[in-house]
């Protein structure tokens, strides 16, 4: 059990000092990115792809997908914009933002889960019908000039430059990293995806448990639009498109198995942050900002791949070490094991 | 009634072919300019890089993978030919060479990773979209033209005004068929000859249902699967030839939001994203019937053109919500429940 424990530590560990690597690399290539407010407008820009990495990462811990978050997130920032610009409260856009993505995420979950359609390809599908209901709801035209209290939110800070929606995201993240590693349902998330039928075996509903999944990723992706109608003021129809992959991206950096039954909130969280600095950085190394995607992809394959052959190295290490033990105890055979 | 039903959705083709006479009837009910096969052909011919890639990459998904960096890879070669024709100098079918080894090769890295490295696919797939994206935008940094422009003028109109040489493969006619539709039947052909009619087609089918057994009755797994991501590389450098010629330019981000709409045709095609189940022909169908209803719903329902996601993903949704539920005997459970 501790070894497992360790193991869950290593994976978002290992993230997190990727991450003070790239600062550190940076900081060499130029001194003056090491400053407090340099650093610390690094993790306020990943605000978005934190919430977004976060939510997903309820789903991928399920061992599903979903590939809707980046249209979700555009159209709750649309309706956020829209409820604006008729000077509704921060309240009412909220409860919009937080219903629209439950909704979604209820739909989503329900086809997954009950119908048991592959949810790549189920997502995918709501993925385009959202995508068309705000080309509707916006009537094709960008939202935007919307004043009030939500357009001067985007770059308040609370304190010590941390702005406020940063603040927020971190609190969201440290309930959920809690619940999912010290409640009983929480486990159940990483229990679905490690082993859907023993985790049926055992009493945990695996139905409720991953449309509990999709409902809070869709909710999560709701306060990402909200964000994102606060922070850029402007919301196209378009708003959000790709953010899905960069989001599934910061998972993997994170240490989530796509397979599912594996990873934590922190790495997700972390995975964001780098996912979204990584062109703040090749501005200080001194690199135009073409070499943005191919230094992601690098980065990406590397790190997936080193991942991929240690664990099998360690399995192996691991199958070695039974079978050897086996041999020493009890050289006849095999049965005390 | 409820056993033809699920007969109909047994037989995956037929559906399809239903719907899309279905959709001939309906669209050419509501206007009969939309039954002048040019203009079908000529939205055949828009639609052209998703129908060719995705038969190739119905192949990597019945081995059991999904490849979503093949868009990328139309830009990556669409700037390649265009650099190393306009800027290098060289022939223009030499460029169009280069770039199909280019693809082929990033294909291979892929492939690699995947089959060697034990990495899920979609994750290199992501991966390689970002880097092979990068990559483009880096190549067209060597040009003289800026990326925005795109790099036009290739050579092929003769006096008379025909299409010749290079542009003959975006715009040319054979027989009165757009050379593109032409090709797109020939790779057709191919595809299930490979599938359907090979040794290496049947071998695609066992890994897809059980990589462990496949290895052990004596194939080369890996070497297998990482071919098919380099043929699925080769038809995205295919597709971005015909596309670069059909628009007369050479851009990096040539077919960038694609992944979605291949992965759409392939699922309406019937082919099971966990690998095993499949054919040439359900994925060629299907992307004809998003590519009509692409086509229809603008001419004769006033869509509008700037919102045609909305339809295709309804389609989607009901239909392999559909498939389900007449597969599991879903509405048989509900009408026991009822009586009960």
């Amino acid at each position: 059990m501790s070894k497992v424990k360790n193991l869950f530590n290593a994976r978002w560990m290992s993230s997190l000092i990727f991450l003070l690597a790239l600062f550190l690399i940076t900081g060499i290539a130029d001194p003056s990115f090491l400053k407090y407010s340099s650093i610390i407008s690094c993790f306020n820009s990943a605000t978005m792809y934190t919430l977004l990495a976060v939510g997903i990462a309820f789903v991928i811990m399920t061992g599903e997908i979903d590939v809707s978050i980046g249209a979700t997130l555009g159209i709750t920032a649309a309706m956020t914009g829209m409820i604006a610009q008729q000077g509704g409260s921060v309240i009412s856009m909220l409860a919009a933002c937080i219903a629209t993505g439950a909704a979604v995420g209820l739909v989503n979950g329900t086809g997954v889960a009950y119908f048991g359609v592959p949810s790549l390809i189920f997502t995918l599908g709501t993925n385009s019908v959202i995508r068309g209901l705000i080309y509707i709801l916006t009537d094709g035209r960008t939202i935007e000039n919307f004043g009030g209290v939500i357009a001067s939110y985007g770059n308040k800070t609370i304190a010590a430059e941390i702005t406020v929606y940063y603040a927020i995201a971190v609190v969201l993240v440290v309930i959920a990293h809690y619940v999912l590693t010290k409640t009983r349902k929480g486990k159940y998330f990483i229990a679905v995806g490690d082993n859907a039928g023993g985790a049926n075996l055992v009493g945990i509903s695996v139905l409720g448990t991953k449309i509990l999944a999709y409902v809070l990723c869709g909710m999560f992706a709701g306060l990402g639009g909200f964000v994102f109608a606060s922070k850029y003021g402007q919301v196209m129809t378009v708003a959000g498109n790709g953010y899905e992959m960069t989001a599934i991206a910061a998972c993997v950096i994170g240490g989530i198995s796509l397979s599912g039954g594996l990873g934590n909130m922190v790495g997700a969280a972390i995975g964001a942050v780098i996912m979204s600095s990584i062109s703040r950085l090749l501005v200080f190394i001194g690199l135009p900002a073409t070499y943005n995607n191919t230094i992601t992809g690098v980065m990406l394959i590397v790190i997936v791949v080193a991942d991929s052959l240690a664990q099998r190295r360690s399995i192996e290490m691991a199958r070695r070490k039974r079978l050897l033990s086996r041999t020493a105890e009890n050289p006849e055979g095999g049965e005390k094991a | 009634m409820k056993n033809l039903l699920k007969k109909v959705f047994k037989h995956w083709e037929l559906f399809l072919v239903i719907f899309l006479i279905l959709e001939f009837v309906i669209f050419g009910a509501a206007n009969p300019k939309f039954l002048r096969p040019k203009s079908i052909m000529n939205s055949i011919v828009n639609y052209i890089s998703v129908c060719i890639i995705s038969l190739f990459v119905t192949l990597v998904m019945i081995t059991g993978g999904i490849d979503i960096q093949a868009p990328s890879i139309i830009g990556l070669t669409s700037i390649i030919i265009g650099v190393l024709w306009s800027d290098a100098g060289m022939n223009v079918w030499v460029a169009t060479l280069i770039a199909v080894v280019v693809a082929a090769l990033c294909g291979a890295l892929s492939g690699f990773f995947i089959a060697y490295c034990g990495v899920q696919p979609m994750v290199v797939t992501l991966g390689g979209s970002f880097l092979y994206s990068g990559l483009a935008l880096l190549v067209s940094g060597f040009s003289a033209t800026p990326a925005y422009k795109g790099i036009s003028g290739f050579p092929g109109k003769n006096e008379a005004g025909e299409f010749i040489s290079f542009r003959f493969l975006g715009k040319g006619t054979l027989f009165g068929i757009p050379m593109q539709i032409v090709i797109y039947i020939a790779l057709i052909i191919l595809c299930i000859w490979i599938l359907h009619k090979t040794k290496y087609g049947e071998k695609l089918y066992l890994i897809g249902v059980n990589q462990q057994a496949a290895e052990y009755s004596g194939i080369n797994t890996r070497a297998t699967i990482m071919s098919t991501y380099v043929l699925s590389a080769v038809s995205a450098a295919l597709a971005g030839t015909l596309l670069t010629a059909n628009v007369n330019s050479a851009k990096y981000n040539l077919g960038s939001g694609y992944t979605l709409a291949i992965i759409t045709a392939i699922v309406l095609g019937g082919t099971l994203n966990t690998g095993g189940k499949g054919s040439i022909l359900g994925t060629v169908l299907a992307s004809l019937i998003i590519c009509i209803l692409r086509y229809g719903l603008p001419l004769c329902f006033d869509v509008d053109t700037q919102n045609l996601d909305l339809p295709v993903g309804i389609v989607l949704v009901l239909v392999v919500l559909g498939r389900e539920i007449a597969g599991q005997g879903i509405l048989q459970k509900w009408f026991k429940k009822k009586k009960v």
